[in-house]
This record gives structure tokens, C-alpha cells and sequence, in this order.
């Protein structure tokens, strides 16, 4: 190595200014949102003064923490599940080889890269019963289509799901996709010369080999659904009622219109701790999976 | 027999060839119309929204709604806005990442470990966690609404990611290179500036094409984090009803919506490889 240990202060040097940024926009507020929850903090009231657990008590008395806690378990894994499945599809369409390839390995980027507000707010629109794309396109079939969407719980929650997947399934496949491409050629060529079908070739080898590439992909895909925020407040405000409010999205409610600080913070600790276990949970799967 | 077998395989293969282009098609109209619906719907004059069945070839085009957010709404102020912040956090962003992932590939020890650890997982804490308290102490610091304020937290929110994806690139790069220079009497910085830098290029092209995108992104830090500094994200949301349309100024929205869209589908459509290599080395966020 050519780094004497007389020059490790130069390493600290370098590193400094991303450990403080980082430092100071993680430690702090963690340690702080754990002690606020334990704290009644309600900033309208101007009530700040210790309250042991009963912030964790009332979540679970809380209706409209009841409700949120349910639709982002539905969403959760109702869009995971649409993840893989259509996720591992849309990916064997991006690798046939035909002349479409390239365009088509663009455009996937394009919702990846929209921001979920633009979504969100388009979304408001689109599923607008009378002058919305998606009634318009299902009326050029059924000419007397009527739904108001976002209005109706079972078909808001819908909407909300379908457009996440717009947005990151096509992400998702690219991820598969580059999984699927480290399986070499001569794996199929073997499998076609002992006369094995696409569909034996693709539930033989390439779905086995690619399992662990996608159930290591869910575990960021999961994280990043429990924390989803920007679609529900743009395309739904939760609404109707809490039907379609997502647990960061309720988090952020409580901590920024409802001023209920340590009611929030408990929240948040909540969500925090779901995340830390369905990590910890799935490292350990993974790790028995390789045995 | 070998010629109608060779025909079987001729069918069998045109067939494919129009399956796999069914579903191109598939594929291409569900992501490429919501894009085209907004677009045309930005040039569609505000009643002319309001028609069953949806005109996808507006009659009357205009550029109305654009006007509109120009003259009313501050557009150039807002895209002025969005452009210094992530400019800045760019720039700033970059040099203090490539310091760091430039020591965290060189320099071995176990505090040096300790801190890549850390900075690799606080990729899993979610905004909504920090959001409060962060909040109160950037109003406490005189930094809340403000330019440097809102750099910080775009720049740390970058920070994982691209100190990741450049550490494993200076990996990389042989050592050797270095020692040799280090022989030929080159100092520290030479070494950093004359041959790493230039060899590091292409990744951190990636990453700021890829931070760019994110950037543009972001949503919640200016949305709880300024009041009077509006980006492009923002703004979207909260865009003034002309007409009642139910809530949603979908005329302006669609003009918003598409303004931010254009520098996305450009960038997508010419560097399409640089992302696709940033999104398979790993640690961007969908």
C-alpha cells in the first residue's frame, strides 16, 4: 500500500465533509423523533411535557392510524407482488432480441425518471370519471363506462397501486434485466439441444438463477413502499377519507399540519422499527436461501 | 419431409418475430401515452379539456397555459430556482464525494470502515423519520427558506449513493499507477489531480447525470423545507385553479408537468447508457 499510517489524517480530511453532512442530517433528528415520542408535544395547544408510552398507546386506538396501517400493508404487498411477477415479465421483453431493443431499454427510464408528483397530479386527472384518459380509453369499448375513481375506496386504492407501478415497475425489470444478462448463452443452447422448450428453458434455469437477484431487490422495492409519500399527497391527499393514506404520508400529517409532534415521532419510530425487522427478517432468509 | 419442416421453422419464426413486437407495442403505448396525453393536453386550450371524447389531436393548439405560468404564476423565477439549487448541489456535491470516495477506496482502517458503513446505511432512513426535528433546527440555525439550507439537505441526499458508486470505481483504478508517480516524486494532490481525476471521468459522469435526475426529483425536502423558494416539484402542487376543474388545474399542470418532463426525456434519450450503468452498479432509489 502505498498510504503510510502517518497519512491516515489525510483520509480523515477527505472524509470529513460527507461524514459531518451526513451525521448532522441522520443522528440528531433520530435521536430526537425517539425522544420526542415519548413526549405529548401538540404545538396548537402549546402542551410539551413527558407522557411515557402513551403516544405507542394511542396508535393503536387512533382510527385513522388503523386505517393507514392497513392500506399500507394492501399496498405494500399488492404492489410487491405485481413487482415480481410482472416485473420478471417486463424484463424477458427487454431482452428479446429484435430490432425494437434499444428503444424500447429507453423508454422504460422515462417513469423511473418523472418525478411521483408529476405522476400523482397527472393521475388526479387521468382517473377522473368524466374527462380522465383512463375512462376515456375504457369508454372507446364500453361506451357506457362510469367511475369515479378516487372517490370510491376499493377503486382508489387501485388507482394509487396501478400508478406506483407505472412509475417503478419498469425500474424494477431493469434490475432483473441485469440479472438475466449474466446467465450465459450456453446454459439454453444446452438446454435446446437436449429439446427443451421456452417454457421448460425459462422455469428450469433462467427463473431459479434469477430468484435471489429478485428477492434481493425486493427488500430496497419493500423499504421504499413503506416509506412512499410524494404519490398520496399529490394524487389522493389520502383521501377518500384515510382509505388511501400511507403510513409517511400520516407521519407527515401528524408532524406538519396537525402539529401533534410526539404523536408523529412515535409514528415514525413505529415505522422505523417495521423497517429495521422486515430488513433484519430478510437477511436472514437470504442467508438460509444460499444454504 | 426437409422442406416442410423448414417451412414450419419459417412460420414459426415470422410468428415470433410479430409476438415480440406486439408486445413492444404493448410495452411502448402504456408508458409513452400518459406522456403524450400530457403534453397534448399542455397545448389544448382550458375548455377544450373539458370534451368526451378526449381529443388527442387538439384542433386549436396554443401555448396559452404556458403563457399563463410565465406571466402569472412566476414559471422562469421557479425554474430559475430549481436551477441554482441543483447546479450548486451538483457541483458542491461532487468535489465533496469524490474526496471521500477517493479516501474510502485508498485509505484502510477501521475507522475509515466504520464511517462507509455508516454513510452506506443511512440510505435506510426515511426523510419522514428526520423530518420534524430537522426541521425545527434549520429554522433554530437561520437556514430554513434559504438557498444554502436547502443545498445542504439536496446535497446530503445524494451523498450515499454517489460516494458508493465512485468508491468501487476508484477500487478500480490500479494502485500502481499511483505508486509509480509517488516514485517519480508526485505529491499527494498531483497524484488526485493528474491521475485519478481524469481517469474517474466517465463515473462521475454517471453520477451526475443520475443526481441530476434525483434532484429534479426531490420533493420533500423543498416542500417542508423552504416556504418562499419554490422549485419546479413544488410548484406543481400548488398551481392556482382557473376554471373549476375539480380540483385540478389540469391545464397548468399539464404545461408544469411537462416543462419538467422535457429535460427528463431528453436526458433519458441521450444518455441512456450512463444511467442504465449507474441504475446496474447499484444504490439508486427508484
Amino acid at each position: 500500500m502505498i498510504q503510510k499510517k502517518s497519512l491516515q489524517w489525510i483520509a480523515w480530511v477527505l472524509i470529513m465533509p460527507v461524514l459531518v453532512l451526513r451525521g448532522f442530517t441522520t443522528i440528531y433528528p433520530i435521536v430526537k423523533t425517539v425522544l420526542n415520542s415519548f413526549f405529548d408535544i401538540r404545538i396548537l395547544s402549546g402542551v410539551n411535557e413527558f407522557a411515557g408510552l402513551s403516544n405507542y398507546i394511542n396508535i393503536f386506538k387512533d382510527q385513522k392510524v388503523i386505517t393507514t396501517l392497513k392500506f399500507t400493508a394492501i399496498f405494500v404487498v399488492v404492489s410487491m407482488l405485481f413487482h415480481i411477477v410482472f416485473g420478471i415479465g417486463l424484463a424477458l421483453i427487454l431482452n428479446m432480441k429484435f430490432k425494437g431493443r434499444r428503444f424500447l431499454r429507453t423508454i422504460v427510464l422515462i417513469p423511473w425518471a418523472m418525478p411521483s408528483v408529476v405522476i400523482g397530479m397527472a393521475g388526479k386527472w387521468a382517473f377522473n370519471n368524466d374527462y380522465g384518459l383512463i375512462n376515456d380509453f375504457i369508454r372507446r369499448f364500453f361506451p357506457d363506462f362510469q367511475l369515479s375513481w378516487l372517490i370510491n375506496t376499493g377503486s382508489a386504492r387501485a388507482a394509487v397501486i396501478a400508478l406506483d407501478l407505472w412509475k417503478d415497475l419498469p425500474f424494477f425489470a431493469i434490475l432483473v434485466l441485469s440479472g438475466i444478462q449474466f446467465i450465459s448463452g450456453d446454459i439454453y443452447e444446452a438446454a435446446k439441444v437436449d429439446g427443451a422448450d421456452w417454457f421448460q428453458s425459462f422455469f428450469r434455469i433462467t427463473l431459479p438463477l434469477i430468484m435471489r437477484n429478485v428477492l434481493t431487490l425486493c427488500i430496497p422495492f419493500t423499504l421504499w413502499r413503506l416509506t412512499s409519500f410524494d404519490l398520496v399527497y399529490s394524487m389522493t391527499s389520502g383521501g377518500p377519507g384515510e382509505d388511501t393514506s400511507l403510513i409517511a404520508y400520516r407521519i407527515t400529517m401528524e408532524a406538519f399540519t396537525n402539529l401533534n409532534v410526539g404523536y408523529a415521532a412515535a409514528l415514525a419510530v413505529l415505522l422505523f422499527l417495521v423497517m429495521g425487522i422486515f430488513s433484519w427478517v430478510n437477511m436472514r432468509f437470504m442467508s438460509k436461501f444460499e444454504n | 419431409m426437409e422442406m416442410s419442416s423448414n417451412r414450419k421453422y419459417q412460420v414459426y419464426k415470422c410468428l415470433a418475430t410479430v409476438g415480440k413486437w406486439i408486445l413492444f407495442a404493448m410495452v411502448a403505448f402504456v408508458i409513452l401515452f400518459p406522456v403524450y396525453w400530457i403534453f397534448i393536453s399542455s397545448i389544448t386550450a382550458p375548455g377544450e379539456l373539458f370534451k368526451t371524447p378526449i381529443d388527442y389531436l387538439p384542433d386549436h393548439p396554443t401555448l396559452d397555459s404556458y403563457k399563463f405560468l410565465i406571466e402569472n404564476v412566476g414559471l422562469l423565477a421557479k425554474v430559475g430556482n430549481t436551477v441554482i439549487i441543483i447546479g450548486v448541489t451538483l457541483f458542491v456535491g461532487t468535489i465533496i464525494c469524490v474526496m471521500g470516495a477517493y479516501a474510502f477506496a485508498r485509505f484502510r482502517s477501521k475507522g475509515v470502515n466504520l464511517a462507509f458503513g455508516f454513510i452506506i446505511a443511512t440510505m435506510l432512513i426515511p426523510e419522514v423519520v428526520t423530518a420534524r426535528p430537522l426541521y425545527e433546527f434549520m429554522q433554530k440555525v437561520k437556514l430554513f427558506d434559504t438557498y444554502p439550507g436547502l443545498i445542504i439537505l439536496y446535497i446530503s441526499a445524494i451523498v450515499p449513493f454517489t460516494v458508493l458508486i465512485l468508491k468501487n470505481f476508484v477500487g478500480e483504478i490500479p494502485v500502481s499507477l499511483e505508486e509509480a508517480a509517488s516514485i517519480d516524486g508526485a505529491t499527494f494532490v498531483q497524484r488526485l489531480f493528474l491521475i485519478v481525476l481524469p481517469l474517474m471521468k466517465p463515473a462521475i459522469a454517471t453520477v451526475c447525470i443520475i443526481n441530476f435526475i434525483t434532484c429534479l426529483n426531490n420533493f420533500f425536502t423543498p416542500l417542508y423545507y423552504s416556504n418562499g423558494i419554490q422549485v419546479l416539484s413544488v410548484a406543481i402542487v400548488q398551481l392556482p385553479l382557473r376554471d373549476n376543474m375539480y380540483g385540478v388545474p389540469w391545464d397548468l399542470v399539464s404545461a408544469m408537468g411537462w416543462i419538467i418532463l422535457l429535460p427528463i426525456i431528453l436526458f433519458v434519450a441521450i444518455f441512456e447508457k450512463q444511467i442504465m450503468d449507474g441504475i446496474m452498479a447499484g444504490g439508486v432509489k427508484a
